[in-house]
């Protein structure tokens, strides 16, 4: 009616869109955040932003990845200013990621063979873990092995390369692993997890 | 497609994100080499486990934070209607404020136009139609040749020497000359508020000479004189000030007709 043609700031058009995410959000900002109450907090400002910029949001884009992209930067912004985190961008990747990702000398590789992590594994234990990692790597992975996003994806939401979100994912999964592992053999007794019904749960899903 | 690139492609592999033909590359390398495929395998069910261990049993979002989220968003939603309606409003008020201001000047522009015609056409000294009547023949030999009653004010120390028909632009009048104590001439016309002249007389400035108008209901009346604002306060009875456009003064000239006065 009066000629928007891009967006708009219809309410109801908004929390429809959004109410779908809000479980996905809270779960990924609780990694982020490593915290309920700044996870409910980060959550609340995100959901707020996008309300606010909601009338830039292209109709017909990806939402969720529009929304992932402002969750991670008021993350980036608020957060981690406050929160100790330490970016790795200083350390590791003052040269070429791609340069890193293909070298030779992959030290990782060659000091962690490859070795089964027992199912008895705890989700205790793999939060531990993701939470232990250093915070750019550990965006990826949540957007990856959390939220689900194709690299496409992931590199639109942080802004960056896909050929460093691969080699992020490559990296923080490894350390991910080995973090697993070295808990492993710390606490060798545990409940089994079935992952045979997870698998058949996701076929169905 | 050897060892070592294999285990570039790895990542991408595990995550469906390899093209057709780098993943036929990287299947064919796994068929042929045992020590590659075993460490796929271990890839696999190690992200495979992760992700299991990780969103099986995420967290919901609380419902409050869903409650607190949602008002949040509707409080802001309302604040801006609030906000946009006061912008609305203001533009509203500022347009009327403009439309109002330019109506009034419009309306002053208007009586000027009048006052000046008035005062150009009395200067014109036309011949007169009717000469040395007095004020009730006046009032009968205009009755029927205007598509209004002429009721002409009676001035205690003025004489009218004659009268005629005339226009004040567009609108036909019945024109009053007096010539004693000083030339002067009356125009009364009828006009449905069209021009912006109140009850009370008010004395403007037009062509060199002093334009009284007033009005009485649908009559306007418009005296053209040269005597100056004294002058005309002493033709008037005193009791009767004669006020500015912007004064507020008390009725000073009496218009009725001449038959109902003194």
């Amino acid at each position: 009616m009066l000629g928007f043609k891009r967006g708009g700031h219809d309410r109801a058009e908004f929390e429809a869109l959004i109410a779908p995410w809000l479980d996905g959000l809270y779960a990924s900002a609780l990694r982020l955040t490593r915290n309920e109450r700044n996870a409910e907090d980060l959550v609340q400002d995100t959901v707020m932003r996008a309300w606010r910029f909601f009338d830039r949001f292209e109709r017909g884009t990806n939402f969720r990845a529009w929304l992932f992209k402002i969750l991670t930067n008021t993350f980036i912004n608020s957060y981690r200013r406050t929160s100790r985190e330490k970016s790795l961008q200083d350390e590791s990747e003052r040269q070429s990621v791609e340069a890193q990702f293909f070298s030779p000398d992959t030290t990782d590789q060659a000091t962690n063979p490859e070795e089964y992590l027992l199912e008895r594994v705890l989700r205790e234990d793999v939060l531990k873990a993701i939470d232990g990692l250093p915070i750019d790597f550990r965006m990826v992975v949540i957007l990856a092995d959390l939220q689900e996003f194709s690299y496409k994806e992931i590199a639109e939401v942080l802004d960056i390369p896909v050929g460093t979100v691969m080699s992020r994912l490559f990296r923080g999964r490894r350390a991910l692993q080995k973090a697993l592992l070295s808990a492993e053999q710390a606490s060798p007794a545990a409940e089994p997890i079935d992952l045979n019904a997870f698998r058949e749960r996701k076929k169905l899903g | 497609m050897n060892c070592r690139e294999l285990q570039t492609a790895l990542t991408p592999y595990l995550d469906g994100e390899l093209i057709a033909e780098a993943r036929l590359d990287v299947e064919a390398h796994l068929a042929a080499c045992a020590a590659c495929a075993k460490r796929v395998e271990v890839e696999r069910h190690n992200l495979s486990l992760v992700r299991a261990l990780w969103q099986g049993g995420s967290p919901r979002a609380p419902q409050a934070l869903r409650s607190r989220v949602f008002d949040a968003v509707r409080a802001d939603d309302a604040r801006r209607r609030r906000q946009r309606w006061v912008k609305v409003s203001a533009a509203a008020a500022g347009l009327t404020l403009v439309v109002a201001v330019g109506n009034h000047q419009y309306r002053a522009f208007q009586r000027r136009l009048f006052e000046q015609d008035a005062a150009l056409r009395h200067a014109r000294q036309f011949p007169l139609e009717i000469r040395d009547p007095k004020t009730t023949d006046l009032e009968q030999w205009f009755g029927g040749k205007l598509d209004h009653p002429v009721t002409v004010p009676r001035f205690p120390n003025a004489t009218a020497a004659g009268a005629r028909l005339l226009q004040v632009r567009d609108k036909p009048a019945a024109y009053i000359r007096f010539d004693a104590p000083r030339p002067m001439g009356l125009f009364v016309y009828g006009d449905d508020h069209e021009v912006d002249v109140g009850t009370e007389p008010a004395v403007s400035n037009s062509n060199g000479y002093n334009v009284v108008s007033w009005r009485n209901g649908d009559l306007v009346y418009q005296l053209v004189t040269d005597l100056d604002e004294q002058d005309i306060r002493e033709l008037l009875p005193p009791s009767h000030p004669v006020a500015h456009p912007a004064d507020q003064g008390t009725p000073t000239l009496d218009v009725r007709p001449a038959s109902l006065q003194r």
